[in-house]
């Protein structure tokens, strides 16, 4: 009873939060955020623990595993401009994913952030399902990396086109390839803003970035 | 729906796929990235249609965000991290998503750029 309440309203708050955003599109009301603010605070206001809660949410949950098998239709869909782009594609989000974990993690070190928080922030620059995929593989808490991958996205969105704009980065492929690879699916959002060229390469950028990213992430720690 | 629900199993069966060979073959790549490549591969070779799964991708991708609804919801349990010197993370995923999104998007622009170039002196020669 409690799960299947739980989950209609999830359901029900995300709906809610995905007018809003359409209604005023300002980056800090992305439905994630927002969504995630209404559920704690009624989670709290009823004195309902997160265990109690995930009765119902895990059946959200089970779906990301196959939402990230899913990415492969948008990739297919662009193949072409996979192929056309295809090592200036390569090279942005190959040398951006490593950039993305090295400057996370020295980062991360400099603060003298806690061991487990650390190995959350190594895979922010991904898209959510893959980053607490790969959270879990290298000893993260995958809901911290939920977190610092909705704040990437955020701040990525929000600042992004302004300093695109000042440092004179002004390509469909400078672009797509900067919000793909650092704001994933919330920079593509961003990016559709910008041009539909922009978006397809952003969308393409992110989806290599999570694929770098899974590769990368368990090879730096060996290190 | 029915077809929705049916395509949605037919992924679910690839991330299954994909879990089964990272655990056979011990790879520290997540299982549902296995899947996700599978899927490109077959995809690509046309022995799996692009309409056999589109409809259930497309309702998944769609609504990717209510997906991870519960995830980040959990961060509740974790406040303390964020209270004192946790907030730092916070500016850490900042600053660094800004290093990535200029370098990727220079590197992205400079290799554009120069590929053009070669094209251009490929073709006056």
């Amino acid at each position: 009873m409690i799960g299947a309440s739980m989950l209609l309203w999830t359901i029900v708050v995300y709906m809610a939060m995905r007018k809003l955003y359409a209604r005023f599109y300002f980056p800090l009301l992305v439905p994630i955020a927002t969504s995630t603010v209404v559920i704690i605070i009624t989670l709290s206001l009823f004195h309902l623990s997160y265990e109690q809660y995930m009765v119902g949410g895990k059946w959200l949950v089970h779906l990301l595993g196959p939402a990230v098998v899913a990415l492969a239709l948008p990739l297919y869909q662009h193949r072409y401009t996979l192929k056309k782009f295809l090592w200036p594609l390569l090279c942005s989000t190959f040398f951006g994913t490593i950039i993305g974990i090295g400057s996370g993690l020295l980062l991360a070190r400099l603060f003298h952030l806690p061991e487990q928080v650390v190995r959350s922030i190594i895979p922010k620059s991904v898209t959510s399902p893959v980053a607490m995929d790969i959270a879990t593989l290298i000893g993260g808490i995958p809901t911290l990396a939920a977190v610092y991958v909705m704040v990437a996205g955020i701040f990525g969105a929000m600042f992004g086109p302004t300093i695109f704009q000042r440092l004179r980065l002004n390509t469909a492929l400078g672009i797509g390839s900067g919000l793909g690879a650092a704001s994933h699916g919330i920079g593509t959002a961003k990016a559709l803003e910008m041009g539909k060229k922009e978006a397809a390469i952003s969308s393409v950028a992110m989806t290599l970035s999570a694929i770098f990213a899974s590769l990368l992430c368990p090879l730096l720690l060996l290190l | 729906m029915g077809i929705v629900i049916i395509q949605i199993g037919v992924l679910y069966t690839l991330y299954v796929v994909g879990s089964f060979i990272q655990q056979l073959l011990h790879i520290p790549i997540p299982g549902s990235m296995i899947g996700m490549l599978l899927l490109f591969l077959l995809l690509m070779t046309g022995i799996v249609k692009e309409e056999w799964i589109s409809c259930g991708a497309n309702m998944l991708l769609s609504h990717l965000t209510l997906l991870f609804i519960p995830a980040t919801v959990g961060v509740m349990d974790y406040v303390e991290l964020f209270s004192g010197k946790g907030i730092w993370s916070i500016f850490v995923v900042i600053v660094s998503t800004m290093i990535v999104m200029l370098f990727a998007g220079f590197i992205g622009q400079w290799a554009q750029t120069r590929e053009q170039k070669r094209m251009h002196e490929v073709k006056g020669a």
